[in-house]
């Protein structure tokens, strides 16, 4: 007996030493575990609530859900339905809201609320006690004006406390964009709608929408079949039968062609990109399996194109991922990912270059393969949750969708070809209908995004404000750099003209030109002098059309005839930038404002007074244009000077070409004759 | 007739407690890993998960961050799984994974359908036996890393609050808690290569790792497979611990700090709290509870609800193992005052600090404590790495089972006792967190 024993030890050594693994081969995965849909009890309350039962009885707790699958409406002031949201458990027609959160905490649970749904947990003791207050709190409530107030408080804090979070007015915009501003899934809350709300608003869409027609009630746990129905008759058989009011959903339409939608958040360290387009898909389509297949390719994972790309390859962005929603009502093909500021250009390129590779390229068959054994497992794996078994019994009821879709469920995702997914691709992922819509950090991202081409031509970009609405391209201001002031601007100003010295010995400047305004010509003639005196002249066949003087501390300006003196707001406006360089020294006020884009040159901005601005390039020091505004008749006018072509005269270099912007009108003023210590004299200055 | 019923009442609750018994094996290999075995069939699904002992305070100085680098580097591949596979192979087979670090350790994990269990193993085995580290990895994962700092912290509202990254340094002097688990850019960029290589020598060994297999598994298949990819990996050296002590904070901190991305203030008043390890730790937990956790807690109440002075109150309990923070605070509603905001704290807390608190108030935490206790099982992931952490850091695997009891046993006397003991005007930081001002 000791020696058969001994014999067979033996032979399990000799096994094991055999066995040896050889850990440079992947172990192959043992058969697949067999896997069981069970399917939950169901009865329905004569008011038309469906129920759902799952008995599980692994841990000792239970939850109850309330779906009410009501078809969505465009609210008339969007925030109505947050607000019965934060309102329902706030009060009932019999407990206090203190009272009723209190005995909640007290027994550990926890119930929410939603505009149309409901939530309650609990140890499975305390269950049918939650119930009682959950039922209580979603069928009798008491809306209050107090607590109206206070939430809407609550709601308009909220709201301003994420006007600066980037990803929050990313989706904003993407849904406002996808869907449109009056549809269900494009509006959004703003300050304005909510207060607007009144506690009537709040009343009405609480009784119209808060019916049992299409509610479901989801209980899952350790509790019997036979307890919950006892419980739910108790608790929800008293739901009045109603019918929520009829609803027509707007048209969604595509985006006429590819484009960027831009909006800024001068706060932002990372640009939040989304990728977009919408889609008319259902779970119960035919493509349904061959889109989810597809997308978990291009952006479903970890190992998807996309994150492969932006993530590992290029190490733009945390995580990139997409999704291709399905609804009975609107849905969207959506990629995103969020990139620092530097790369938002490069990150789009690359978008679109994954999104136009599984359009193109047939997918590698054992990528597809692969992807077809992550659906298996997750499959699997999400059978751990016990509520699994009654999502997808709800998803056949609310989603129209085949008894055996689940059973069938692995099947056909097997059934999906390399075929089926580039065909999918080309259908759902609309690469000439596309938004692209970025929220980002304006200064730093816009000048490449403008530049960013797609089949060879350049993507259009359109500008939005928070609130979603399409504007003109604003301005964006850049960061100035540490250690710039105004005296280092002049300072680089005067030594890129010539040095302190060789200006110092100008003692007065006449330059002369020429500018042909609708195929006539201007004669244009500008002196100035030490001590801030300057005179500019605008002559047509000899005869004055503007002159403007300053002697220092005052001045007029006379056209046509008429001469008017000037007032102390011009003085002001004018003295800082008359007479010969300025820039010697700094006046009073001046102030370094940022970083601006003149003419695509970067500018330092320097304010010298409310309604004067002057650039100078970051690259180069020069000058390269003042800003001036003026009011006149009510309205304020801008009008801009630009120098250009500087060239050197006596050591001291001088733009050799003047622009003259005004409202639409350009005029180019050429100079012929610049003269440097002649010319001028102190009665040109009368 | 009074002793019968007291009998029942403790078969009662000894029923109770055994209802959900988390059932584990745990021993060691021979190269000092520790192995901790769960079986549950219920559902076709395992975790391999391995936790080693080591974390962001472990960082050399100048190198903050650099625990975090590494386990994003430990993706990258091994001499047998190509660069950039990992995540295709988890994929592949049905699984998900994940790994995070702490200030205290590392953990990585997979979870398989349970035909997989074999592949989870080689997976983690590979990890620990010879990973790929080299130039591309470390330079691809540095920027990986600094776009994970941008959005979860630099471009998350409250994310100097959230991520301690502003309170850290004000809480701890000595200790490297005083660094942020994510590191600063340019400590992330100053890492050379060899740097990583001697880390992963120096902490990346069985002695100082955890295996955890949890699931659908077989016990005696499952600890042949652990010998078999495990077993061969060499030991290293003993890992010399982080000891240091901090003075205690005897001085009123006060600060301001500014963000970016919000718009609403924050004030916050932030202690210093023991090691998770110890018993006042549970005792500021259930502390944590009575001011702060659900709509009937005191703050919630009184500052939310009935003087609506606060839009919303916060606490983060930081537990460590050396020590931890436990911070509260509150964002005004309306033009309050911060200074406001702090007082009603203050009464609150000097309330707590004074009186019991109620009876109710305790079974209402007793239940809670229940609640939160039955829940936190509920996923063997979630199983998987409360039993690595319970081993390695507690020093207690039954914790899992047994913590609740510590809860049960506190009592009411010792809630105030804690308070004062620990939540003492001069021994916190106070935080201002404003929104940035507009240029």
């Amino acid at each position: 007996m000791k020696k058969i024993i001994a014999l067979l030890l033996v032979c399990l050594v000799g096994t094991s030493l055999s066995a040896q693994i050889d850990r440079s081969q992947m172990p192959k995965p043992g058969p697949a575990p067999t896997v069981n849909i069970g399917e939950p009890d169901t009865f329905t309350l004569k008011n038309g609530l469906k129920v759902l039962v799952v008995e599980n009885d692994k841990l000792p707790r239970v939850s109850a859900s309330l779906i009410i699958d009501n078809k969505p409406y465009t609210e008339k002031k969007p925030g109505t339905q947050a607000m019965v949201s934060s309102l329902l458990g706030t009060g009932t027609e019999k407990t206090s809201k203190d009272e009723f959160n209190e005995e909640i905490d007290f027994l550990g649970a926890s119930i929410s609320f939603g505009a149309e749904s409901a939530y309650a947990s609990s140890l499975s003791k305390f269950f049918p006690r939650i119930m009682e207050l959950m039922a209580e709190g979603a069928l009798m409530p008491k809306f209050v004006q107090e607590e109206f107030e206070s939430e809407k408080d609550k709601l308009i804090e909220g709201l301003k406390s994420s006007q600066k979070d980037v990803g929050t007015i990313a989706n904003r915009l993407s849904s406002s964009l996808a869907y449109g501003p009056n549809h269900p899934y494009g509006q959004y809350v703003s300050v304005e709608t909510v207060e607007d709300i009144t506690l009537d608003d709040v009343e009405n869409a609480y009784r119209n929408y808060f019916v049992p027609e299409d509610a479901y009630l989801v209980i899952v746990g350790d509790i019997t079949t036979k307890e919950a129905k006892k419980i739910v008759k108790k608790t929800f058989g008293k739901w009045k039968k109603a019918t929520p009011p009829s609803t027509t959903i707007p048209e969604v339409s595509p985006a006429q062609y590819t484009q960027i939608d831009f909006v800024d958040m001068p706060n932002a360290v990372q640009s939040e990109i989304i990728v977009q387009n919408t889609v008319d898909l259902q779970m119960a389509d035919e493509d349904y399996f061959p889109v989810i297949v597809m997308n978990q390719i291009l952006g479903g994972s970890f190992g998807s194109y996309l994150n492969m790309n932006l993530r590992e390859d290029k190490g733009y962005t945390y995580g990139a991922r997409s999704s291709v929603g399905d609804s009975r009502y609107a849905s969207r093909f959506r990629a995103s990912a969020s990139v620092r500021n530097a790369v938002t250009d490069s990150a789009v390129v690359e978008f679109m270059k994954e999104i136009d590779r599984i359009r193109n390229e047939k997918v590698d068959a054992d990528k597809l393969e692969d992807t077809k054994k992550k659906f298996a497992g997750s499959f699997v794996m999400r059978l751990e949750q016990p509520s699994t078994v009654a999502n997808y019994a709800l998803n056949i009821e609310t989603e129209g969708l085949d008894k055996d879709f689940y059973e069938t469920y692995l099947e056909k995702i097997n059934a999906v070809t390399q075929d089926d997914v580039q065909r999918v691709a080309q259908k759902y992922l609309k690469d000439d209908q596309m938004q692209i819509v970025i929220a980002g950090k304006g200064s730093e991202v816009i000048e490449n995004l403008e530049k960013v081409e797609f089949k060879g031509k350049e993507i259009p970009v359109l500008y939005f404000n928070k609130e979603t609405e399409n504007v003109e391209k604003p301005e964006y201001k850049k960061e100035l750099p540490e250690g710039v002031s105004v005296e280092t601007v002049y300072n680089d100003y005067i030594s890129a003209i010539g040095g302190e010295e060789a200006v110092s010995n100008v003692n007065s400047m006449m330059m002369k030109g020429n500018a042909s305004v609708q195929g006539m010509t201007l004669s244009f003639t500008s002196k100035s002098a030490k001590g801030g005196k300057s005179l500019t002249l605008v002559e047509m066949n000899g005869m004055t059309l503007s002159k403007q003087v300053f002697d220092g501390e005052k001045g007029y300006a006379a056209a046509q005839g008429q001469k008017m003196d000037m007032t102390e707001q011009q003085i002001r406006d004018t003295k800082v930038t008359s007479g010969l360089f300025p820039e010697l020294s700094v006046s009073e006020g001046a102030e370094l404002v940022g970083i601006e884009s003149v003419n695509g040159e970067d500018a330092y901005v320097v304010k010298l007074t409310d309604n004067v601005r002057e650039f100078y390039s970051v690259n180069s020091g020069l000058k390269l244009a003042t800003e001036t505004t003026a009011e006149q008749m009510g309205q304020k006018m801008t009008s801009t000077v630009s120098y250009l072509d500087y060239s050197e005269k006596n050591g001291v270099m001088v733009p050799m070409m003047l622009n003259q912007n005004f409202g639409p009108q350009t005029i180019e003023i050429k100079i012929e004759e610049v003269k440097l210590n002649e010319g001028v004299t102190d009665a040109d200055f009368e | 007739m009074t002793k019968t019923i007291m009998l029942s009442v403790f078969v009662f609750f000894i029923t109770l407690a055994q209802a959900q018994q988390v059932e584990f094996t745990e021993y060691d290999l021979d190269n000092g890993l520790h192995v901790i075995l769960h079986q549950d069939n219920t559902a076709p699904v395992v975790t391999v998960g391995v936790m080693y002992h080591v974390g962001a305070k472990d960082e050399a100085p100048g190198r903050t961050g650099f625990a975090h680098f590494f386990e994003h580097l430990l993706f990258e591949g091994t001499e047998n799984i190509e660069r950039g596979e990992w995540f295709n192979i988890v994929s592949a087979n049905g699984g998900s994974n994940n790994a995070n670090t702490t200030q205290d350790r590392t953990y990585y994990y997979e979870t398989f359908p349970s035909n997989a269990l074999e592949l989870g193993l080689w997976m983690e085995s590979e990890r620990m036996l010879h990973p790929v580290i080299n130039d591309i990895g470390v330079e691809t994962q540095n920027e990986v890393v600094k776009e994970e700092k941008r959005s979860r912290i630099d471009n998350a509202p409250y994310g100097k609050v959230i991520y301690s990254t502003g309170i850290n340094p004000y809480m701890f002097d000595k200790h490297p808690y005083k660094n942020s688990v994510i590191g600063t850019m340019a400590d992330l960029d100053a890492a050379e290569l060899d740097e990583f290589k001697d880390f992963f020598d120096k902490y990346y060994n069985p002695n100082n790792a955890t295996l955890v297999v949890a699931g659908d598994i077989n016990i005696s298949e499952t600890k042949k497979m652990v010998k078999d990819y495990f077993g061969p990996i060499a030991s290293g050296p003993k890992v010399e611990r982080v000891d240091i002590t901090e003075d205690p904070i005897e001085e009123k901190i006060i600060a301001t700090d500014y963000d970016s991305n919000i718009q609403l203030p924050l004030t916050a008043l932030v202690y210093r709290t023991p090691s998770m390890k110890d018993r006042d730790a549970y005792i500021l937990d259930m502390i944590s509870s009575v001011l702060t956790d659900g709509k009937s807690s005191r703050m919630y109440k009184r500052m939310v609800d009935d003087e609506k002075i606060a839009l919303q109150v916060l606490a983060f309990a930081r537990s460590q193992e050396d020590y931890g923070t436990y911070l509260i605070g509150a964002l005004p509603l309306g033009d309050v005052e911060l200074s406001k905001l702090r007082d009603v704290m203050d009464e609150e807390i000097v309330k707590l600090q004074t009186d019991l608190i109620s009876e109710r108030e305790y079974q209402k935490l007793q239940n809670k404590f229940e609640n939160r206790f039955v829940n936190s099982n509920a996923s063997i992931q979630g199983i998987a790495s409360s039993l690595a952490t319970y081993q390695m850091l507690y020093g207690n695997t039954d914790l899992i089972n047994e913590e609740i009891d510590i809860y049960r046993s506190i009592t009411r006397e010792e809630i105030r006792e804690v308070a004062n003991k620990y939540l003492q005007e001069n021994k916190r930081l106070e935080l201002d967190y404003l929104p940035e001002p507009n240029e």
